[in-house]
Parts: C-alpha cells; sequence; structure tokens
C-alpha cells in the first residue's frame, strides 16, 4: 500500500491513477474501489431518479396550482404542509416513517440491506421509504420555488399586457406564466442538487442503502482514506456535472442568456 | 353632435380594500372620448389617473369597489361577461402602458407577442397575420420590420420596446386606444419621437385616444381636450386650448405656473409660482368639502363646508369649483421678480481640469492574450468646468452622458481616472474618504431618489444630528437646535424630526436631503435629478427652496437634470454633454438661442412645450447614446448627428469653437459658428 511513503507522494500517485480511472484497493475486503463504486453509484442512481422523477412534476403542478390562486383553500394547505416538511430534517421524516410503515405497520422493510444475490430492482419494496423520504423533502421544497416564483411572474405587468390582449386564462397561464415562473425555478433546483445529494446521503445512511453515499460513510467508519478521498471525488465529480448541466439548461430556456451577444 | 360618444364614463369611484384600510383611489371621474378624437387625462402622482384607466379595461384587483358607470359604445363595461370582456380587450380596446421593458413579455419574441393579439381576435391564416405582424412594425416607424419579429425584448431599446407595444394595440384596429404615461421613463429624445407616432395615429386611425400623463408638455402636444384630475376627480375639462390659455380651475391654473418656461431665449425673469401643501390624500369616501381647499388660494367658507359639482361653464368646458370666474392669472399670487445676476461677477469656488473617467478594466479574451473583450466604458472625456461662487452650473444630457458619473467625481464617490479638482485654487483629493473635513463639508450632494438617500431606520433628527455633529463641532445640544433650524428653513415643522423617512411623502423627503446637504454650510451642492421624482407642483416647492437658499447663503449648484424648463430655470452657466464629451458650454441664455451644438440643438428641439399652440420642430435622433469605448477620431456624436457635415466627422474630433461674440461659449463642432446660426434660423 506504501504507507511508508511520504503522504503528498502517495496522494500524487492517487491522483495519477485516479485521472488513469483506477482508485486503487480499498484497505479492508480486498475488493478493488472502481468495483464498489460500480456496483453502488446505479443504485444511488436509481434512488435519485425514482425520487426526482416523482417529485418534480408533481411538486411542480402543486406549486403551479397553489400559486395561480393564492390565498385559497388549497393553497393554505400545500403552503402549510410544504413549510413542516421542509423544516424537519430528513433523518427524521426517514425514522418516523421506518417506524410507522415498518415497525408497526411491517408494509416495508426498515433497512435495505441487500442479501447477496439480491439486486435493487429484484426487491423493490426496499426503495419505497427512502425514495418517500427524499421526495418529501424535494416536494416541498419545489413547491415553495414554483408557487413564489408563479405568483411573482403572475403579478408581472407582461401577464397584465397578457391578460388585456383579450386572451383566455389557460393561454395566459401556459404561454405567458408557466414559462416565466419556470426559468428561475428550474434554474435553483439545478443549482441545489449538490444539496440534495447531501440528502440523498442521510438517507442512504439512515436506511442502509447501499448506495455511495453510504459508501462515504462507511469510508469515515473505517478511517479508510483511500476510499473517502475516492467517493467524495466521485460526488463532486457528479455534483459538478449536474451544475454544468444546470447552467446549460437555463441558457436553453432564457433567451437573454443564450443569445451569443 | 347628438352622436353617442364611444366611451362615456360617469361618476366613476374606485375603492380599494387593502389590509393597511381603504384607499378611494377615484371618487368622481366623468369624461367621454368620441371617435378621433384624443382625451388627456393629467394630474398629480395618485390622482387615480391610472385605476381610472384600468377601470375602463375592466381590469382592477378583486378588492376592488367600483360605483358609477363606463359604457363602451352604450353597453355598461360592469354588466359584460367575462368572454364579453375578453372579446373587447386587445380588439376593441387596446392598452398602451408606462414602462414597455416590464410589459413585454421577456422570453417571447416580440413578433409572437404581437402575432398572439391577432390570432386570438380576427380569423385570419398565418401567411396573412405574418404579413400583418411586418406591416404594423412599418407603421409604428420600427426599422427592418421584417427581422422585428425575431427579437427578444431585451435586445431593443426603450423607444423600440414601445414602438412594439404600440404595433401591438393598434393590431386589431381598435376603437379606444388606451395610453398610460408611454413616455414616462424614456429619454426626452426617445420620448418625442414617441409623441410624433402618436400624433400622427390620431390622423390614421379612427379610433378614440385616452393619453394618460401628468405631465402638461406632452399634453399639449398630443391632445384634443383634456380632463384635469385632482384626488380621484376629475375637476375640469375643455378643449385643450381654452385649458392652457384660461384655466377655470384654481388646480388647473396652480399646476401650469409651477411648470418652468419651455426651454427658450431670454432670463427667466419670474419666480415660478407654487401650489402649497401636498395631493390630498384618499382616505375618506365621504367628504363635505372642496378636496383642493387646503390648498387653494381662494377658498372661502362655502368651500369648507360644501361638495362643489362638476357643471357646464361652456359648450365644451366643465369645472367643479364654487369660484371658478375668480380664476385669474394672478389667482397664484403676482409675479415675483428674480433679481438677475448676469452681469454680477463673481469669484471661481470649484474648477474642473480634465476630468477623465472610465468603468471597468480593459480584459484579454484568453487572460492575458487575444483580442481585447470588455474595452473599458469611456464615461467622461476630459471635462473642463468653473462654478462661479453663488451661481448655477447646469447640466444636460440624455441619459447615459455621463452627467452622474461627472457628479459622483465632484462629491469624491468614485475616484476619477485623470484630471484636477481644485476648491478656491487649492486641489481637491479625488476621493471623499481622503478629503479634509471643511472639504467634505464644503461640497455636498442630493440624490434623486430621496427614499434611498435617508437612512430608513432612523428618525429624520438622527439623521441630521450625525452630519452635524460631525461636520460642525456642535454640541448635542446645539446640534438639535440647529435641526430644528434647519428643517424651518426647507419649510418643514421641526415635529417632523421625530419621523422615520418612510412617514413622508416623496416631496418632504428631497426636503428633507436638503436640509440634510445644507446642514454644513456647503459651498457647492451638487443636485443629481434632484427633482426629477417629483410632482410638478412639488418640483416647484423644491426648486424655490433651492433658490431660496441659495440667496440667502450664497452657495453655488451644480445641477444636473434631463429637463430643459428647469435648467433654464435655474442656471447661470449651461453644459451639455453627450457620450462624456462637453457639446456646448456657456452662460444659460447663449447655449438655448442659437447658434447651438446640433446635439443642444436636437435636444431642444426634442422638449415638449407646455403650449397647444406651439410648432414643433421636426429635428429628431433616433436611438440612444452610444457606449463609448473604443478611441475614436471623429466627432463624438457622429454617429446621431442630423447635421453630419462629411467624413470629416468621422475622421477628425471636431475643433472647440467660440461662438458669438461670447467669450465663453463654446461649441465643439466641425460646422462653423457663422453656418449653425444661418441653418438654425
Ligand atoms: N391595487 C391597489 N391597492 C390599493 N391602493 C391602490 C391600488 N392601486 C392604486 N392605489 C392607490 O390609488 C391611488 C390612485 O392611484 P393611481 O395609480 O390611479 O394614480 P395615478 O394618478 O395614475 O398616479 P401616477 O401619476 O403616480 O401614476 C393612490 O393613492 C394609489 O396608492
Ligand atoms: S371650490 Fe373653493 S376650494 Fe374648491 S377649487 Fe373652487 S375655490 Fe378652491
Ligand atoms: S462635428 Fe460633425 S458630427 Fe459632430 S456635431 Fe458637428 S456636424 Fe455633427
Ligand atoms: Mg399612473
Amino acid at each position: 500500500m506504501g504507507l511508508d511513503r511520504h503522504p503528498v507522494e502517495r496522494y500524487a500517485v492517487w491522483i495519477k491513477n485516479a485521472v488513469r480511472g483506477d482508485l486503487g484497493m480499498a484497505a479492508r475486503g480486498g475488493a478493488t474501489i472502481n468495483s464498489m463504486v460500480k456496483s453502488r453509484l446505479p443504485n444511488s442512481a436509481l434512488l435519485a431518479a425514482v425520487a426526482f422523477l416523482i417529485a418534480v412534476p408533481t411538486s411542480l403542478l402543486a406549486g403551479v396550482l397553489a400559486g395561480i390562486r393564492p390565498d385559497t383553500k388549497l393553497d393554505r394547505i400545500l403552503s402549510i404542509g410544504s413549510l413542516l416538511a421542509i423544516s424537519i430534517p430528513e433523518f427524521i421524516i426517514g425514522v418516523i416513517l421506518m417506524m410507522v410503515f415498518a415497525t408497526k405497520l411491517g408494509w416495508f422493510p426498515s433497512s435495505s440491506i441487500l442479501l447477496p444475490g439480491e439486486t435493487i430492482l429484484g426487491t423493490p419494496k426496499i426503495l419505497v421509504l427512502p425514495t418517500l423520504t427524499i421526495t418529501g423533502a424535494l416536494f416541498a421544497y419545489i413547491l415553495r420555488m414554483a408557487r413564489a416564483n408563479v405568483i411573482e411572474v403572475m403579478e408581472s405587468n407582461y401577464v397584465r399586457t397578457a391578460i388585456l390582449k383579450g386572451l383566455s386564462m389557460r393561454k395566459v397561464v401556459f404561454k405567458h406564466v408557466l414559462p416565466n415562473a419556470m426559468i428561475p425555478t428550474i434554474t435553483v433546483i439545478a443549482n441545489n442538487v449538490g444539496w440534495m445529494f447531501g440528502g440523498i446521503i442521510v438517507v442512504e445512511f439512515v436506511f442502509a442503502y447501499p448506495g455511495i453515499g453510504s459508501l462515504l460513510i462507511m469510508a469515515i467508519d473505517t478511517r479508510d482514506m483511500r476510499l473517502l478521498q475516492s467517493t467524495a471525488l466521485v460526488i463532486a465529480a457528479i455534483y459538478a456535472f449536474a451544475n454544468l448541466a444546470a447552467d446549460l439548461l437555463y441558457g436553453l430556456l432564457n433567451p437573454r442568456v443564450r443569445v451569443g451577444q | 353632435m347628438n352622436k353617442e360618444p364611444l366611451l362615456k364614463v360617469e361618476n366613476l369611484s374606485v375603492t380599494f380594500f387593502t389590509p393597511r384600510g381603504t384607499v378611494t383611489a377615484v371618487r368622481e371621474a366623468s369624461f367621454e372620448i368620441s371617435r378621433g378624437e384624443v382625451l388627456g387625462i393629467v394630474g398629480e402622482s395618485g390622482c387615480g389617473k391610472s385605476t381610472t384607466a384600468f377601470a375602463v379595461m375592466g381590469y382592477l384587483p378583486t378588492t376592488a369597489e367600483t360605483g358609477g358607470s363606463i359604457s363602451f359604445e352604450g353597453k355598461d363595461i360592469s354588466s359584460l361577461s367575462k368572454e364579453d370582456l375578453r372579446e373587447l380587450r386587445g380588439n376593441r380596446i387596446a392598452m398602451v402602458y408606462q414602462d414597455p421593458t416590464t410589459s413585454l413579455n421577456p422570453s417571447m419574441k416580440v413578433g409572437i407577442q404581437v402575432q398572439e393579439v391577432i390570432s386570438e381576435h380576427l380569423n385570419l391564416d398565418q401567411t396573412a397575420i405574418d404579413e400583418k405582424v411586418v406591416e404594423l412594425f412599418e407603421s409604428v416607424g420600427l426599422a427592418d420590420a421584417d427581422q422585428m419579429g425575431d427579437r427578444y425584448p431585451h435586445e431593443l431599446s426603450g423607444g423600440m420596446q414601445q414602438r412594439v407595444m404600440i404595433a401591438m394595440a393598434l393590431a386589431c384596429d381598435p376603437d379606444l386606444l388606451i395610453m398610460d404615461e408611454p413616455t414616462t421613463g424614456l429619454d426626452v429624445t426617445t420620448e418625442a419621437t414617441i409623441l410624433d407616432l402618436v400624433a400622427s395615429l390620431k390622423e390614421r386611425v379612427n379610433a378614440g385616444i385616452l393619453y394618460v400623463t401628468h405631465n402638461l408638455g406632452v399634453i399639449a402636444r398630443v391632445a384634443d381636450r383634456v380632463a384635469v384630475m385632482y384626488a380621484g376627480q376629475t375637476v375640469e375639462q375643455s378643449n385643450v386650448n381654452d385649458l392652457f390659455a384660461s384655466p377655470r380651475h384654481p388646480y388647473t391654473s396652480g399646476l401650469l405656473s409651477c411648470v418652468p418656461k419651455p426651454p427658450g431665449t431670454g432670463e427667466v425673469s419670474s419666480r415660478l409660482k407654487r401650489i402649497p401643501g401636498f395631493v390630498y390624500s384618499s382616505q375618506e369616501a365621504n367628504v363635505s368639502s372642496c378636496l383642493f381647499a387646503e390648498r387653494c388660494p381662494i377658498a372661502d367658507s362655502e368651500c369648507t363646508t360644501s361638495v362643489p359639482a362638476l357643471e357646464f361653464i361652456g359648450q365644451d368646458s366643465q369645472v367643479r369649483c364654487f369660484h371658478s370666474d375668480k380664476v385669474e392669472p394672478d389667482t397664484w399670487g403676482g409675479v415675483e421678480e428674480r433679481i438677475s445676476r448676469k452681469d454680477v461677477a463673481s469669484p471661481i469656488v470649484l474648477t474642473g481640469n480634465e476630468i477623465t473617467h472610465q468603468y471597468g478594466k480593459r480584459r484579454k479574451k484568453y487572460m492575458a492574450f487575444g483580442p481585447d473583450i470588455d474595452l473599458p466604458v469611456r464615461a467622461l472625456n476630459k471635462i473642463d468646468f468653473e462654478i462661479p461662487q453663488g451661481k448655477t452650473l447646469g447640466i444636460v444630457g440624455e441619459s447615459g452622458s455621463g452627467k452622474s458619473t461627472l457628479a459622483r467625481a465632484v462629491v469624491g464617490l468614485i475616484k476619477a481616472q485623470d484630471g484636477l479638482l481644485q476648491l478656491h485654487g487649492n486641489e481637491l483629493d479625488k476621493t471623499v474618504e481622503n478629503r479634509s473635513n471643511e472639504d467634505k463639508s464644503a461640497i455636498q450632494m442630493v440624490f434623486q431618489n430621496p427614499t434611498a438617500s435617508l437612512n430608513p431606520k432612523l428618525k429624520i433628527k438622527k439623521t441630521l444630528i450625525r452630519s452635524l455633529m460631525r461636520f460642525s463641532k456642535l454640541t448635542k445640544q446645539g446640534s438639535e437646535e440647529r435641526a430644528a433650524a434647519l428643517m424651518e428653513e426647507v419649510g418643514l415643522d421641526p415635529s417632523y424630526l421625530e419621523r422615520l423617512p418612510s412617514e413622508l411623502s416623496g416631496g418632504e423627503q428631497q426636503r428633507v436631503a436638503i436640509a440634510g446637504a445644507f446642514a454644513t454650510n456647503p459651498e457647492i451642492v451638487v443636485a443629481d435629478e434632484a427633482v426629477s421624482a417629483l410632482d410638478v407642483s412639488v418640483q416647484a416647492q423644491v426648486l424655490s427652496l433651492l433658490e431660496d437658499r441659495q440667496q440667502e447663503l450664497g452657495n453655488s449648484y451644480l445641477f444636473i437634470t434631463h429637463d430643459l424648463g428647469v435648467v433654464r430655470y435655474v442656471s447661470d452657466d449651461i453644459m451639455v454633454v453627450y457620450a462624456g464629451h462637453i457639446a456646448e458650454y456657456g452662460p444659460s441664455e447663449a447655449v438655448l438661442s442659437s447658434p447651438s451644438h446640433p446635439y443642444t440643438e436636437a435636444l431642444l428641439s426634442a422638449a415638449p412645450i407646455p403650449d397647444p399652440s406651439a410648432k414643433p420642430n421636426p429635428l429628431r435622433l433616433e436611438g440612444a447614446v452610444p457606449t463609448m469605448r473604443e478611441e475614436f477620431p471623429g466627432c463624438f456624436f457622429a454617429s446621431r448627428c442630423p447635421r453630419k457635415l462629411g467624413s470629416v466627422c468621422d475622421t477628425e474630433a471636431p475643433p472647440v469653437q467660440k461662438a458669438s461674440a461670447n467669450e465663453n461659449h463654446v461649441i465643439n463642432c466641425h460646422i462653423p459658428v457663422k453656418d449653425l446660426e444661418i441653418i438654425q434660423a
């Protein structure tokens, strides 16, 4: 393992190899880090994707509905509910869900540990509670963003222009309100992808879900520096990539940035 | 003539119910508009003009309650179903708004925004719609009409955006066109081109036009008839010539005498008249007196105990006043002579030599290599000036011409890159931090937006005492007394010292800001658009206050404004700046009369004149002040000059010419002064 060499030198070697795509060996278990990341990354991606696919459309829809007619009953319920969901940290939501649905009702397993030979898709039940936990926080957060942006756009002068053109409310909302309200919403969501990763790591830990997040926690637990560096590197790379995608998306949506000037 | 009018508004009232109480924005508005006629609605801020306009569109918040009636072609707007109202909007009644930048959808091409109205209301196929859009763009004077539709709003200047809005409003040949302050916020030069367009619409379209503005010069230019609003009531209505020649309501007469004389030749020999007080604040719905009684110079006991009604006093004119027959030219006081300062020689207080400033740094595309990107903006270019003691130097120019940069450089808020400032012949440090306390207190500033320049969390007293203690070595006790005295000097009751800025009106806040500037006995007060955000009546009060202070204390002003009437009223000398260069500089009378620099000439011909019989000068400037980045060998004005001589203007910097016999009057132009005089005659 080259522990006799100077830490700086070891770090340099690690970087050199990492650039080539070789993250080295884990300190225990005799597996390569590459294979560990490779087996766990799809699990995390699956969790994130399912949570996103459920949370994003539903929360955008709910946020828009609340924002178009603020101060109605629906809006109040959604606003207060989302405020609650946001103010409770994920690990508490997770634990509560676990107690209710796993311990009390026994509908879903309380931990997501895979037995040898099992895959997540083969035992989709273990996905439910982690997904629900992440979705809860995401849903509340996106709903509030969408609602605030819709309300702001509804009050803008150009929406007034659209209404006084004689357009129907449906056209006003679909052509004028939504495109402009979604630009900042999507941007903020995308720019907070990092924050959501934080949530995923916590949730993976709570449910012992075999993803990259629990790998990171495991590296900390076992003081495996190399594993820690490697998972952090992978997470940072995903984060950077997500932010880049967010910026590109923003440019695609917003003509003021798109133009090459 | 007993045709049904196109629009008839009778006793309209609008009350808003807000969490902070009810606001009666409109209380008794009545007027009519016929086809082919422009009715101007004029009045100060908060008089209910916009609310009236939106009420006609049937567009008020759900918290509003309306009374009276608005009938369009005999049908009451409020009785229409949602669907019928939609059919009217954009189609039969269309609207143009103040602030085109925010009124256009930023993420939609302007062509589509215009198309949308057409396809909503007219039954045309796509090719016909496309053709119509191009036609509309042409008809509102947009260059490249066939390319225009593909642009986004942010790619257009303010004037072009407003033309797009007008095209959109004209798209379905509306019967009624409502324009709410369509030129407010645009540069005078742009305003003039938009007003030309509105004036030409009168002849082209067979619609009635409701034109809302606070600017009497604009009303004189576009309106056939005028309704004057005060505190939500129409107080006078008549045709534009009669209204300007012999106003019958004291408020109208007061408004007219508050407006500084239009730019022209000769010294302004009489002081501005003032309407005391502020617009009646619309809180109570029921009143038992004339709403104007508090401010009216001819109010008597009848006025405070009974409510005047809007009555006909001629075939076509109505007024809401018990004593309209007593309204005369001197209702607002006789002529107050001003003391001429023209021939008074005074020592120079402040001089600036070659003041030069650039914003931003030169950057290369690839760190240290490659072509230059982001060249610095050359905001000021070798500006020379002198301010004599007790006099006023006025600075005019369009937005972006460098006026505020110069003001900031003088006060030391920005560090000018080059040049020399001298106070009584001693060099002044370029930044305010490095100036001595005496120098700091000698030069004070009043900003355009008084709200932004006062600390919102501090009582007025704290703000004033702070600057008094810092600069005048007064004790706490002494500065409290001085603060009270300052308040009285600016015409405010000392009890205002206990208030927060938010509890004052805009005009009152500006007075406090002026009191603050005078707290240190300054020699120079720099006023950057200090009266631009104020209503004419308040503007007259503040101008008059500044004038009084100068007469008593002998301080000088560096007075920045885009309003040529105001600059003519206050200035002894005028500097006309364009893109950071001096175009013309000299005694104000000389600058405002021919010969003038072509830029001065264009500014003068753009200024709206509050006199309906004035013939508009057709000279116009298109576009906006360019951002000067590159070094340009020719004339700074060449890209827009309507009198450009030829290639010499592109290749050689214009010479400094002494204009006429007046040694101090200079014009920077290639055209010989004699020729300028001939072409401008
Ligand atoms: N939605 C609203 N809710 C409560 N008060 C309002 C509302 N809209 C306008 N007002 C109030 O109604 C009064 C009249 O406003 P309005 O905008 O019609 O005046 P205006 O004559 O157009 O003024 P300006 O020249 O400043 O545009 C003001 O006191 C304003 O504060
Ligand atoms: S009714 Fe009386 S207070 Fe009102 S405007 Fe006429 S004179 Fe003045
Ligand atoms: S020098 Fe030429 S471009 Fe410049 S102001 Fe004179 S005529 Fe116009
Ligand atoms: Mg208004």
